[in-house]
């Protein structure tokens, strides 16, 4: 802007009261925007002041004067009402779709023109007013809309005002970013969002209208109608757009209230009237349809809200209840295999806090009650084939319910394997029923079955042997039966043998296992002895053959041997024997174990029947007394064979007792062996079979006094592995006091075996006896390793 | 009719333009030109039978050179437009931060130049400069502080009947937070936060001892990421220490009471070290007779780390340490003395008692000293370290600290302060009441 300033009559006027002043305003804009400027400073310096100055009286007296341009530009009062007006009228066209007229260009130029001449606050006001008036009216017409109509209304004007906003904002751009900002005000799009919300959403005859028509939808199709999902979202979409509060109070809070209530009462129904699964089935239709209803037209953030009320109100309220429902609960399902059943029970209970622990306890408690009953029942535990199967049976079928039902879920399986473990240690009797198990299996019941399936039973078995805390009475018995097999050479395969051993050795480490691999190499050396034994004596070939295997003693469950008096041909070949054999090693001792030996012996009956007959040594011993004479009394057959009480009683039954292997007939004919029996050869023994196996008497299971005698032998090994143990344990600490010792040593043997307290304490009690510790001499509790 | 749909002519203050809108879409939806082109306002189609130009009522030449920025992203001002005006016309097209980012490039210390001088009206020594995070700065002078933003207008002066200023710190573009003096008898001073764009005060931060609001000097300043703001105070009573706040809230949340025998609530230089999740205080000649430097560890309440040269040997350079930055990559805390000999604590070791590793390559000025020397500062960003020194400011490179540049302008007497922000650099000269603007070069046109 420039501006001239013509002065006339400058020095020459003389009148006083005469002084003209003209001026242009050269400029193109704003021209009637200036005030006129009053004349007022009496300076005749052409260069204008640029500060205001005051009202001087004596002008009169200055003849030439140089008016100053008042600086102090007034613009138009009437401006920013002009301007303001094309703004509002656009608004207005704006609102009522008849923007297509307007130029953008002119109507941002206007608004930052306000701006820029300081009507910011003019402009922000007004846009907030003329907006509020329209919304009031919009709200009139939706609250106007019936029934149905009421939410499309709604939505359509929602969308309408949305635009309208984007276009509003777009004008008022240039005030939005300075005006707004250095005010710190709130910006046109979020401040059309706060009228649309206070002006419509909360206009109190929309509010409860809008909120009870979304509930009411919601509730009818809950059940079952069909609803415009599309128009569901777009309002739902509003609230959000609105602001994450306004949907949490004016939508998801009343929802989630009614929600509550419908699915309280509709609970209620379903578990008076349906059995668990089908309750189950429709909880968990109740979930999909709710989180499917999320995904259509909810906010993400409402699914964890939502989901929630539906567990409490359909699974957490009632699930007590569900659990232990009659002929329909979980044990029930768990009993009938309702796989599907249980799978869908653990994924709504694991929704709930301690669902699954419910779930879990009850399935436990169910488990012991079961297992209990199965190892305590003096029938099932007859035959320890039939019990180690049942016990397979069972942990096969709730590995299969964990594994498809419960999703493989570790702390079921920690559940299952501590229930086992409970169950199984309640019988004494686990360990050797199991060590017998594998005994059948490896005596016959593998025989056709492929390696695989020999490792699958074996790796099941190596389960059940996890469970027992005895595992050292296991390997007791699993020695004997080994032995036995071994020495009758009736084990089927040596590979699967070997497997087993792979398996407890990796279970329970080198130490346990050594002696069973020692009595394997037993085994082939003995083979080898024999051989060389023949090889030095040729002169053998004619005659009685024997076989002997020598067991390194400490590796077999050898009972102290028995002395008997063999027949003298065989006596003199074990002499033969005895001394190749001290020959070959020397420092060694042999002492024959005839109570383990078996024999093959042929004999002639009365009419002529030739039988091979095989016996054990002690049989054979008796055997060989007829051929000297006719008729033996018991006393003489004791006598002559020195064969201990029982071991002969057995004998002699299972030679006359048994039913068409009786080679002896004893007078009187009874079943039970008495001292002044009598006995003499069966002339009429007939058999279809050329060769006789004549069996001893021998329960499979153990005696009474026999499984006392194990358990002795067992707590006598005990005794110095807990010895070890406390030594170990002292070395590296050197002092400790009684409970920790108690504690530790517990813990070092629980692999092998649960060590009792009382016997830890005599232990260290011998163990200071014996001046390997010591008690602290002040304090009694104390012990001190001596090295 | 040989014009593509593409095109777009307007006519702006009677000139004729032509670009295309796929230029113009450069400009962004928060721009004139994104609303103007946006559909719902139904701009008349290209193709329709009487093409009109589209009016802008602009200055031409100002449009000119805001269409070359869309076009290219540089910016090149002929020398007959005024800045001003540009801006304000950058301003209405909502094209402002497109300017400011290609006016100058990202930071590198070894490609600055000298962008302006900015001639100041405040009288006296200068207390210190900041650079605000967009390109601004603000000067303390006294107990007034001077904000300019990064057109480098200055906004209305934050003017306090504080006692003296002692620091200031940018909270965001908006919001400076200020530490002054309390003044004997009055219960001002201490520390409060205000506009940068009107001046005003939005906050005063106070604090508590034992539950009691007591009026306290606010000292050094420094802000950590996670929004608090650390300053050294000293209150009435002898509470000298570390206040914390937070800056949401504007609560004191915690405060470090310096112990005995060892200084904090004098500190000039705290500098928060967000690896570490510590504080670094710095108490320095000639406020103390000592130096003391120490890590603070406020999770714990925990002094991690110390320094101290009590007791080292007075040697005969007078090696006082003047100004102290700590460098996580290396580990290590730079010291400068007052001959900006660089020297280096290792913070791996505790204490270290007189272990500066002083480098004695970087001596430089030790001949000449000019009448009226300021004490030398330091800076680092981004791998670049910078001190102050008399008249000039040196840059530092690479793992050994090798001198690559050095900035000096000819007059204005020695740098008492400067600092690095919003891609800037600004250094405050104490003999004239003037400060230099240090920016990038653009890249290279290849």
């Amino acid at each position: 802007m420039e501006q001239k300033i013509l002065v006339r009559d400058q020095e020459s006027s003389s009148s006083p009261s005469s002084s003209f002043f003209f001026f242009y305003l050269c400029s193109s804009t704003f021209k009637n925007l200036f005030t006129e400027a009053k004349n007022t400073i009496p300076n005749p310096n052409p260069i204008i002041p640029l500060s205001p100055v005051s009202k001087m009286s004596n002008q009169k007296k200055r003849n030439f004067q140089i008016e100053a341009f008042k600086h102090r530009v007034v613009v138009d009062p009437k401006y920013a009402d002009k301007t303001w007006q094309i703004l509002e009228r656009a608004i207005h066209q704006i609102y009522n779709q008849d923007a297509s007229g307007l130029s953008f260009e002119e109507l941002y130029r206007n608004a930052y023109n306000m701006v820029l001449h300081k009507f910011g606050e003019k402009l922000y006001s007004g846009f907030i007013a003329t907006m509020t008036a329209h919304l009031k009216e919009k709200s009139k017409l939706i609250e106007a809309a019936q029934g149905g109509s009421f939410l499309e209304e709604l939505n359509k004007k929602w969308n309408e005002h949305n635009k309208a906003l984007e276009m509003i904002r777009d004008i008022l751009m240039y005030m939005d970013r300075t005006y707004i900002e250095s005010t710190k005000k709130t910006h046109v799009h979020p401040m059309g969002l706060n009228l649309w919300r206070d002006n419509v959403v909360h206009f109190p005859k929309i509010h409860t209208r809008l909120l009870n028509t979304l509930l009411d939808l919601v509730q009818k199709e809950r059940t079952g109608e069909v609803i415009d999902r599309g128009l569901m979202r777009n309002v739902i979409k509003m609230f959000m757009d609105l602001g994450e509060s306004v949907y949490q109070e004016d939508f998801e809070k009343p929802f989630l209230e009614a929600s509550s209530e419908f699915y309280k009462v509709e609970s209620q129904e379903f578990i008076e009237s349906c059995d668990c699964g089908d309750y189950l089935k429709k909880a968990e239709k109740r979930l999909t349809e709710e989180i499917d209803r999320v995904a259509h037209y909810l906010d993400p953030k409402s699914e964890e809200k939502i989901t929630s009320v539906v567990e409490k109100e359909m699974i957490a309220n009632h699930m007590q209840r569900l659990v232990h429902m009659e002929n329909s609960g979980l044990v029930n399902m768990l009993l009938n295999d309702k796989y599907e059943d249980l799978g869908r029970m653990y994924n709504l209970f694991r929704r709930v806090t301690n669902g699954l622990l419910t779930v879990r306890d009850v399935m436990t408690s169910h488990l012991r009650e079961m297992g209990k009953q199965l190892v305590t029942d003096p029938e099932k535990s007859k035959d320890p084939v039939e019990y180690v199967q049942r016990l397979l049976d069972e942990r096969d079928k709730y590995d299969k319910v964990i594994n498809t039902a419960f999703g493989n879920d570790k702390t079921f399986q920690n559940a299952l394997n501590s229930s086992f473990e409970y169950f199984i240690n309640l019988n004494a009797r686990s360990p050797e029923f199991i060590s017998l198990f594998v005994d059948d299996k490896l005596r016959k019941g593998l025989k056709g079955i492929t390696d695989v399936d020999v490792e699958v039973i074996l790796d099941k078995v190596m389960m059940l042997f996890r469970y027992l805390q005895e595992k050292d009475v296991f390997e007791k018995y699993y020695k004997q039966h080994l032995a036995k097999r071994l020495l009758s050479g009736k084990t089927v395969s040596d590979d699967a043998e070997r497997s087993l051993i792979v398996k407890l050795k990796t279970e329970c480490g080198y130490q346990f296992t050594s002696k069973l691999e020692g009595m394997f190499t037993d085994m082939k050396t003995s083979e080898d002895t024999m051989r060389g034994f023949y090889g030095s004596h040729p002169e053998l070939s004619e005659g009685p053959t024997l076989i002997v295997q020598v067991l390194t003693t400490g590796s077999w469950p050898t009972q102290p041997a028995v002395p008997c008096n063999l027949p003298a041909e065989v006596s003199v070949l074990c002499e033969k024997f005895r001394s190749y054999y001290l020959g070959t090693h020397t420092g060694r001792r042999l002492s024959w174990q005839t109570n383990m030996g078996t024999a093959d012996i042929k004999a002639v009956f009365g009419k002529g029947q030739k039988h091979e007959l095989n016996v054990s040594t002690f049989q054979m011993c008796v055997l060989m007394l007829f051929n000297n004479s006719d008729r033996l009394s018991y006393k003489e057959i004791e006598q002559a064979t020195e064969i201990p009480a029982p071991d002969l009683k057995r004998c002699l039954q299972s030679l006359a007792c048994v039913k068409g292997k009786n080679v002896i007939k004893k007078e009187p004919m009874s079943k039970d062996i008495g001292e002044e029996d009598s006995f003499f050869v069966n002339d009429k023994f007939t058999s279809k079979f050329y060769k006789v196996k004549i069996g001893t008497v021998v329960a499979q299971k153990e005696t009474e006094p026999e499984k006392q005698e194990t358990r002795q032998r067992v707590e006598e090994d005990r005794k110095p592995q807990i010895e070890a143990a406390i030594v170990r344990i002292m070395k590296s600490r050197k002092i400790l006091d009684h409970n920790n010792i108690i504690a530790e040593v517990t813990k070092q043997l629980q692999p092998r075996f649960l060590a009792n307290p009382t016997e830890i304490k005599k232990r260290i009690e011998s163990l200071i006896e014996r001046d390997f510790l010591e008690r602290d001499s002040t304090d009694r509790k104390l012990y001190r390793y001596l090295a | 009719m040989g014009l593509s749909k593409d095109r777009i002519r307007f006519n702006v203050g009677g000139r004729i333009f032509e670009t295309t809108s796929t230029t113009l879409a450069n400009a962004g939806r928060g721009s004139f030109f994104g609303a103007l082109f946006d559909e719902n306002w139904n701009l008349s189609q290209p193709g329709d039978e009487e093409e009109e130009d589209l009016f802008i009522d602009r200055n031409p030449d100002c449009f000119a050179v805001l269409l070359d920025l869309l076009r290219t992203g540089d910016l090149n001002i002929p020398p007959n437009i005024p800045e001003r005006l540009l801006h304000k016309e950058a301003m209405f097209y909502g094209l402002i931060d497109h300017l400011r980012t290609a006016k100058w490039g990202p930071f590198d210390g070894n490609r600055l130049r000298l962008s302006r001088s900015v001639t100041g009206i405040a009288p006296g020594d200068g207390t210190a400069i900041r650079a605000g995070p967009d390109g601004g700065c603000c000067v303390a002078h006294g107990s007034v502080v001077h904000v300019f933003d990064w057109m480098l207008e200055e906004h209305p002066t934050i003017n306090l009947d504080y006692q003296r200023v002692n620091d200031v710190g940018w909270i965001n573009s908006g919001n400076i937070v200020l530490s002054a003096c309390e003044r004997l008898g009055r219960g001002d001073g201490g520390m409060g936060l205000f506009s940068s764009s009107s001046g005003e005060l939005r906050y005063k931060f106070q604090v508590s001892h034992d539950n009691q609001v007591k009026s306290y000097s606010a000292g050094a300043l420094s802000f950590s990421p996670d929004s608090k703001i650390f300053t050294s105070c000293k209150g009435r009573s002898n509470e000298y220490g570390i206040g914390v706040w937070d800056q949401i809230t504007g609560k004191q949340v915690d405060f470090f009471y310096e112990s005995p025998g060892w200084s904090l609530g004098d500190a000039d230089k705290l500098q928060w070290l967000n690896g570490k999740n510590c504080l670094l205080v710095a108490t320095l000649f000639p406020r103390k007779d000592n130096c003391y430097i120490s890590l603070l560890d406020f999770r714990d309440k925990n002094m991690v780390w110390s320094w101290s040269d009590i007791g080292s040997p007075a040697t005969a350079d007078e090696k006082r340490v003047r100004d102290a930055i700590a460098m996580e990559e290396s580990n290590s805390i730079c010291v400068v003395n007052e001959f900006e000999d660089l020297g280096f604590i290792d913070l791996r070791m505790d204490g270290g008692g007189s272990s500066v590793r002083w480098s004695s390559r970087s001596r430089l000025m030790k001949s000449k000293m000019p009448d009226e020397p300021c004490y030398p500062k330091l800076a680092l960003h981004e791998g670049q370290l910078f001190s102050s020194m008399n008249d000039s400011i040196s840059v530092f490179c690479g793992s050994d600290w090798v001198l690559t540049s050095r900035l000096k302008r000819s007059y204005g007497g020695s740098i008492c302060d400067f600092s690095i922000g919003g891609d800037r650099l600004f250094a405050l000269h104490s003999e004239e009441n003037v400060f230099d603007v240090w920016e990038t070069l653009p890249p290279p046109v290849i």
